[in-house]
């Protein structure tokens, strides 16, 4: 029995290493293919005056989907920032998606709605839409409301889709702030590259602390609470090192629910967003690239450092445990849902290393993690395990950890530098020696706790309730970032 | 010993005594805390003094923009009957003095005349024209034209641009088809300003793509330019190169170029369908009642995208040649076409109207709920 457990604890530890050293190597290449594709994009972008695009009749024209589920604290604010973007061409349909608050009435009331004959092309499923409503008001000539049956998310985008006019659509979750370049930015990639681009994504920020006036971010500051500064530090990890490698890889599989911007004609093709899953924005980029791929079609799907959306983020524990376990499922049932795309070399890059790096340093590492985490106490019960080299093991990753973080900041204070005070930079330095002990544990917990639900049959979004920037209580439909 | 020196003793020992007894995993690991130690300590320098310089060099961007600023600000105050002589010999020993060579100062100048010349008329663009000479600064600026750098070129490129120095023209021709993109779209830009005999020389050449991104540039610039002589963009519309085609033909549309007619109808049968599309979107625009034939002769050999934009542009046209035909498509199976169908009806001047409302009292009830859409003008198509 000694024997074996020495035999197997050498095997753990071996298996442990390797594995790590495979994650590690493989977050070293994306952060260098990042720095490539950040520094591509600073250089090419200080050149640009995107007051052409603004002005111009050339210009993609855009509709701007924000489904709005019980928003009644914010909801009048909210669509008037959006209708102050700053483009020419573009359209703000809002889908009143059965709230059961006053979001219709107010909205009814302030834009001084009236119902239209507009008929419903029913292209992509989605349930009854009861009425479509125009304002009165030449001011809000911009401005669509669709009434609809409660169906969730994705049922409301699907029926804002259907009511759409223009050619791109602009998907954001209504109580983010999203910045007023914002359809500029996202817009000027489907002008600019040799082939089609399918979606392009900004990234987004965190606004906890942050100060907001009339629906706009006028002072950026460092979240208060260790939570969510915690989890700015995890967004800036992911965009600008992540998204951005893949994105120069043209490997990225997800495009932020909170603002992703999206070929209307192939969205349609593919049949809008799935309904069955609490992961629709990583299923509907994954589908849109395998349908490209099956029409042997050259296209891109592309990301912007630009910091384009700020959400606020959970700072409560059981809000973000929920979030987390939630984009796990999701995660779950996107990779289940495309199981055939696996070492797929039909599907190009997407079959080849997006899906299997998803699925095995996304979707694995934590559960790895936790396995570790569970056998190694296990040995230290059972009193064989060699204490030392266990500690080095465990230093080793939290210093690789500890580094990956810096050296985000580093692309942070390289590229749009949003934190200009110097105690802010000192927080963010400090989050990120206390992040992988204090808050890493837990979200490798949610992960798993995710996952166990998910084979227990658990869907739902679940409940969730956020302060709000005027501390209103209004519901959080927040990002998914990865855990890069 | 103490607490610490017992740890920095054992870590001493593990990295030099110890370090070749260890397992390899182990020995790897060790070098790897080693490596994120040292970088991390070199990135928060590195992050820190960053921040310190920047800092820094932010006051003196500020502090010197201000100087100059009110400076040229100067420059407003006379007007045209003074002399650019003695303005000059005002303004030039002052600016003498100051420290041109530190880049920054450099910069900042140069920035500012440039945004003085431009958003001034009169004297002022007269008077930092010369200025701009006098400082050496065209010199300059075609020092960065021929240098090797993509980026110094640009800038070379705008400084001519803005400052308007026509002499420049023959060296920026041979960037207008470089393979680097920003560099082309920014020589094409300056190129159209630059030569006044025969600004779209550069179409003839292109043998790049111009990106839908540089069409909107070079759009932009055309139409607002109005100095600019308009030649007949038909002339480019045997392009073999797709893009200036494409860019000819929304110049054709904004111009509403008549005499493209011809031209523009033989591109109904371009290989390209996005060409194709805006050919026909011209035509109806234009409203070419002869083309209607032409039109309606390839419309079934088209997808989808390429019939709407056929039945929208015989509905601008609204010549009622066609009426049987858009109320037979009002029984297409494809929603769009329908409604795409209607409008065309609608959009007759005379009737359309009435005739979609004799329509509805017959046709089927979908038809019905699209007509009523149709007829909503608080509904944009």
């Amino acid at each position: 029995m000694k024997e074996f457990l020495a035999t197997f604890e050498i095997l753990f530890n071996n298996a442990i290493f390797y594995y790590a050293m495979v994650v590690m190597a493989s977050y070293v290449m994306l952060t260098l293919l990042s720095a490539i594709e950040m520094n591509g994009y600073m250089k090419k972008n200080s050149y640009l005056n995107y007051r052409e695009i603004l002005v111009s009749p050339l210009a993609p024209s855009v509709s701007v989907l924000a489904p709005a589920y019980n928003e009644e604290a914010t909801i009048i604010d909210n669509i008037r920032s959006l209708l102050s973007l700053h483009y020419g061409n573009y359209e703000v349909i809002i889908i009143n998606d059965g709230s059961t608050d006053s979001t219709f009435r107010r909205m009814f009331d302030y834009y001084q709605l009236e119902k239209v004959d507009f008929a419903v092309d029913y292209q992509i499923g989605c349930n009854d839409v009861r009425g479509v409503y125009k304002s009165k008001l030449p001011s809000f000539s911009k401005l669509t409301v669709v009434d609809k049956l409660n169906g969730g998310k994705s049922d409301a985008l699907n029926a804002g889709i259907n009511v759409a006019a223009k050619d791109l659509l602009l998907c954001i979750d209504v109580d983010c702030i999203v910045q007023e370049d914002a359809i500029l930015k996202l817009a000027k990639p489907y002008l600019e590259e040799k082939y089609q681009v399918i979606a392009t994504g900004g990234v987004v920020r965190i606004a906890n602390s942050c100060k907001v006036e009339d629906g706009k971010l006028v002072e950026v500051n460092m979240p208060k609470n260790l939570w969510p500064r915690f989890q700015v530090l995890e967004y800036i990890r992911a965009f600008l090192m992540g998204r951005m490698a893949w994105s120069r890889l043209n490997g990225l599989l997800i495009i932020s629910g909170a603002m992703g911007l999206f070929d209307k004609s192939v969205v349609i093709k593919v049949g809008g967003y799935d309904h069955n899953t609490v992961g629709e924005d990583m299923e509907l980029v994954v589908r849109m690239r395998r349908y490209m791929y099956e029409q042997d079609r050259r296209f891109k799907v592309v990301y912007i450092p630009d910091p384009l959306c700020w959400t606020e983020a959970p700072a409560d524990l059981s809000i973000l445990g929920r979030q987390r376990n939630r984009w796990t499922r999701g995660n779950l049932e996107t990779l289940w849902a495309h199981k055939d795309l696996f070492f797929n070399p039909r599907y190009g890059i997407l079959g080849m290393l997006s899906y299997p790096y998803w699925l095995f340093f996304e979707w694995l590492a934590p559960i790895m993690e936790f396995l570790g985490l569970s056998v190694f106490i296990i040995l230290v019960i059972m009193g064989n395990v060699n204490l030392e080299f266990s500690l080095i093991l465990m230093s080793m990753v939290y210093f690789f950890s500890v580094t990956l973080s810096t050296v985000a900041i580093l692309f942070e204070e390289m590229s749009y530098q949003q934190y200009t005070k110097g105690t802010d930079l000192i927080k963010l330095l400090l989050a990120a020696f206390l992040e992988p002990i204090l808050y890493h544990p837990l979200t490798i917990f949610w992960a798993v706790q995710g996952n166990i639900q998910k084979l227990l049959g658990k869907n739902s979004w679940g409940a969730m309730t956020r302060k709000g920037f005027k501390e209103n209580k209004i519901p959080i439909k927040t990002e998914q970032t990865t855990t890069t | 010993m103490n607490f610490f020196e017992t740890i920095f003793k054992y870590i001493g020992d593990t990295y030099t005594d110890r370090l070749s007894y260890f397992p390899t995993n182990i020995r790897v690991s060790l070098l790897i805390i080693l490596f994120c130690i040292v970088a991390m300590v070199e990135l928060y320098i590195y992050i820190l003094f960053k921040r310190a310089s920047k800092n820094r060099e932010e006051k003196q961007i500020k502090y010197w923009k201000e100087h100059i600023d009110n400076m040229l600000a100067n420059v407003v105050i006379y007007d045209e009957s003074d002399d650019t002589d003695e303005i000059i010999a005002h303004f030039y020993p002052k600016i003498k003095k100051m420290p041109l060579r530190n880049p920054i100062v450099n910069n900042i100048l140069t920035t500012e005349i440039l945004t003085y010349h431009k958003n001034f008329t009169g004297k002022v663009p007269e008077v930092l024209a010369v200025l701009f000479h006098k400082l050496d600064l065209d010199k300059k600026s075609r020092k960065k034209i021929n240098n090797k750098n993509w980026e110094t070129k640009i800038e070379g490129i705008r400084e001519a641009n803005e400052m308007e120095i026509t002499d420049m023209a023959e060296e920026i021709v041979k960037y207008t088809d470089d393979e680097n993109g920003l560099l082309r779209m920014e020589a094409q830009a300056a190129y159209i300003k630059l030569s006044p005999s025969n600004p779209f020389h550069f179409l003839d050449r292109a043998q790049e793509r111009i990106l839908d991104w540089h069409q909107v540039v070079l759009f932009e610039i055309i139409t607002k330019n109005k100095k600019l002589a308009i030649p007949s963009f038909s002339k480019w519309l045997r392009s073999p190169n797709d893009t200036v085609v494409m860019l000819c033909l929304k110049l054709i549309d904004h111009f509403m170029q008549f005499d493209a007619a011809e031209e523009v109808q033989r591109l109904l049968k371009h290989h390209n369908p996005k060409i194709v599309k805006k050919s026909i979107n011209i035509i109806g625009k234009l409203e070419l009642e002869d083309a209607e034939k032409h039109m309606f002769g390839v419309y079934f050999d088209h997808p989808d995208e390429i019939k709407l934009e056929i039945l929208n542009s015989i509905g601008k046209i609204s010549s009622g040649n066609y009426a049987e035909f858009l109320s037979s498509r009002i029984y297409s199976a494809d929603t769009k076409i329908k409604m795409e169908a209607m409008y065309a009806i609608k959009n007759d001047p005379d009737d359309g109207e009435n005739k979609l409302k004799e329509i509805f009292k017959q046709t089927t009830a979908e038809n019905r709920t699209l007509i009523k859409h149709v007829l909503d003008n608080r509904i944009k198509p």
